[in-house]
């Protein structure tokens, strides 16, 4: 171990009294004993004990091993492939997305009020809990609520029709056994909803989360709908808030790569004014769209819902057509069917493109 | 800091360190207080720490000798320099021809690159392109160091397949890509720390097979410290720069980190992590989209700083470029026609 003494995640204060004293790198440090060390460095003996449990592993949780410890691209292209994906019931989507939205990866759902952001999330919180032999995840779903706008009428009607889809599906006795248990009070039970009224709510909650995923190890999608709404208002410092955000960004990021989990966030679009011409773009600044490592924006087209693909490390940025229907998120009906279109614009004011698979709609 | 301790150098030894801790003596650092380290010793004239001290001036002034030259650097020749130059440096193809006539044919071992541009330019892929190309082409380990969980071996392998139909050369090439997954700053120079002293170590006995080092990114860490009262995320921002210099000059690495834009007052794009983090990449790429191009795909590359090249030139590349060799049609389809394949 070859650390250095102002690297370590220490208090500064400790940080500089330790090096006053002397000590370089942290093995000068492990083998002392506390009072040892709070009397030669002069910090308390409380202090003293904290900077050795932080050095021996055991007061370091897995992040320290996790970072000396490399994975070669061939295991993660085999975790990537055990870990799946949640289907969104919309095939188009399903398609840009890569088989749906990926677990153990952070995506980002920007759009205006009524695109339909909040549905998109019900539904993938039913969704996750489709029987593994149905090709689902079988998992439980975390949603955080900070708008108030979760609405469990709807979740009901997409657990319905979830339940009935498999219906149709079930073939052998695998499926037939799943299916007694596949019913809407059990979706509906394996749904854990939180709501939080304001950012300090809101980060009390994510920093507790491992605690609850610990206990909890089935879930494997966390909602949070909207981030956008409790940081866009009471914030006087703006450097604040995006300190705050980053933090929570990383903190999530980590807990999708420990818990393998899909964490999907919301986000609001804003107004931005440049060279005198007006463009919707993803709100809480240039610097939050880093965050995530998928962003999809969802905006309207005269009638017709889209949603683009803008960021992603492993897909095309693509657009395609969807529907909101009784039954929750879908394809896009066939009809009216443009021509097809030369090109995939991913910009949300851009021209676009719709890319019907036909096979997949019957 | 370098506290005096017995037997640090030949001359010093128990009562040597007690005469000097005896008295308290007026030095340049600080007033009035005991010699305990090796700055204070080197700054205070020997003369007057001889009559204060009670030792004998030769003593101190052999000592102070032996102590300099214990820490000194050495001077090496310009024509040493630049034979090694010649011998060592590998220049490391980024695997897109518009991006290495950039950077004067691609990335140089022992110096810092950093590519920056707004969410979704495109920072990732070229990583993804560089780490793909090393182990494929060039079949050196790459060490990628993933901190917003960017990393996606899926499009690692699209990107071998259009290099090799041949599934174990892909299969080796995945094998020879390190990554490391760190999420927090402590973390990351851990990991960096580990790099130098172990992993590095060893691949150089070994021959030095290791050549490149990326770090997506680099700002995602430490941004959520800088800022605000404490100044402890300046600390933390110039240990990373330290351990990655390091890292590229002692083992003679070439080193790719990604970086955040940010706007300033006039709505222009400017470089994360401010003034003092500008200073520690040795070249800069802006990576922008092309605004209303009929592909997505398009980005333009902007040299914003070199030591080389003259700055701001621009290219424009492809982002497809890497996903097949010969493009049909329109890239945007390309996904949809490979799959709609029986």
């Amino acid at each position: 171990m070859q650390r250095t003494v102002p690297s370590l995640p220490l208090a500064p204060s400790v940080k500089v009294k330790l090096i006053n004293a002397g000590f370089q790198v942290a093995s000068d440090l492990i083998d002392m004993r506390p009072l040892q060390l709070c009397k030669e460095a002069g910090i308390s003996q409380e202090e003293a004990v904290e900077v050795l449990q932080m050095l021996r592993d055991d007061g370091q949780p897995h992040q320290q091993r996790a970072a000396t410890e490399s994975l070669t691209a061939l295991d993660l292209l085999h975790q990537e492939q055990a870990l799946g994906s949640i289907v969104t019931f919309c095939s188009a989507l399903d398609d840009a997305l890569g088989g749906g939205v990926p677990v153990g990866k952070t995506t980002e759902i920007c759009g205006a009020p009524g695109v339909g952001k909040t549905q998109l999330c019900m539904q993938l919180a039913v969704d996750v809990q489709i029987p593994v032999c149905f090709g689902g995840l079988g998992g439980k779903a975390l949603y955080i609520d900070t708008e108030g706008s979760f609405l469990v009428q709807r979740v009901v009607d997409m657990a319905e029709a979830v339940v009935q889809h498999c219906t149709l599906l079930a073939e052998d006795t695998e499926q037939r056994q799943a299916l007694e248990e596949l019913t809407v009070e059990k979706i509906l039970s394996s749904l854990f909803l939180v709501r939080c009224h304001d950012y300090v709510e809101l980060l009390a909650e994510v920093y507790l989360l491992p605690d609850f995923l610990s206990e909890h190890p089935e879930v494997r999608l966390v909602v949070i709908d909207s981030i956008a709404f409790p940081f866009r208002h009471d914030f006087e410092d703006l450097s604040q808030r995006t300190r705050l955000l980053n933090g929570l960004a990383q903190q999530l990021i980590q807990l999708a790569t420990q818990h393998s989990l899909a964490v999907v966030l919301t986000n609001q679009m804003t107004t931005r004014v440049s060279n005198g011409q007006s463009k919707l773009v993803p709100a809480l600044g240039e610097s939050w769209g880093h965050a995530a490592t998928q962003r999809l924006i969802l905006h309207w087209e005269g009638l017709r819902r889209l949603a683009s693909l803008y960021k992603s490390p492993s897909q095309m940025e693509a657009t395609i057509q969807y529907q909101i229907t009784l039954q929750g998120f879908r394809d896009a009906p066939d009809e009216p069917r443009p021509t097809p279109a030369s090109s995939a614009v991913s910009c949300p004011s851009g021209n676009h493109s719709k890319r019907p698979r036909m096979e997949d709609l019957s | 800091m370098v506290i005096l301790r017995e037997g640090i150098c030949p001359g010093i030894n128990e009562e040597f360190i007690k005469a000097l801790q005896s008295e308290d003596i007026k030095t340049g650092v600080d007033n009035d207080h005991q010699i305990a380290t090796f700055e204070d010793f080197v700054s205070c004239n020997p003369e007057e720490l001889a009559q204060k001290c009670s030792l004998s001036y030769k003593a101190l002034v052999a000592v102070r000798r032996v102590l300099l030259a214990q820490y000194t650097a050495f001077p090496v020749s310009g024509a040493d320099l630049y034979e090694e130059l010649l011998s060592a440096t590998a220049i490391l193809s980024t695997g897109n021809p518009s991006l290495d006539k950039l950077l004067d044919s691609g990335l140089y071992t022992g110096e810092i690159t950093e590519l920056t541009g707004s969410p979704g330019s495109g920072k990732t892929q070229v990583c993804f392109s560089v780490a793909v190309n090393i182990s494929h082409q060039l079949k050196q380990t790459v060490f990628y160091i993933d901190t917003k969980s960017g990393m996606c071996a899926n499009r690692l392998l699209q990107m071998l397949q259009t290099k090799t139909p041949n599934m174990e050369e892909q299969m080796e090439a995945l094998q020879k890509i390190k990554v490391f997954r760190v999420f927090d700053v402590f973390s990351l120079l851990a990991c960096l720390q580990h790099l130098r002293s172990n992993d590095l170590q060893k691949a150089s006995i070994g021959g030095g097979s290791v050549k490149a080092l990326m770090v997506d990114s680099v700002s995602a860490v430490l941004s959520s410290m800088l800022g605000g009262k404490q100044n402890e995320g300046m600390s933390l921002l110039m240990q990373v720069a330290g351990e990655l210099k390091m890292i590229a000059k002692d083992f003679n690495i070439a080193v790719l980190v990604t970086n955040h834009v940010t706007r300033d007052g006039n709505g222009h794009l400017k470089a994360g992590l401010g003034q003092s983090w500008s200073h520690v990449p040795r070249t800069r790429v802006l990576l922008q989209r092309v605004e209303d191009a009929e592909t997505s795909s398009l980005r333009t590359a902007t040299l914003t700083k070199s030591s080389r090249q003259a700055c701001h030139l621009v290219e424009e590349f492809d982002l497809c470029h890497w996903s097949e060799e010969k493009r049909t049609s329109i890239s945007g389809k390309r996904k949809l026609e490979e799959r709609s394949k029986p």
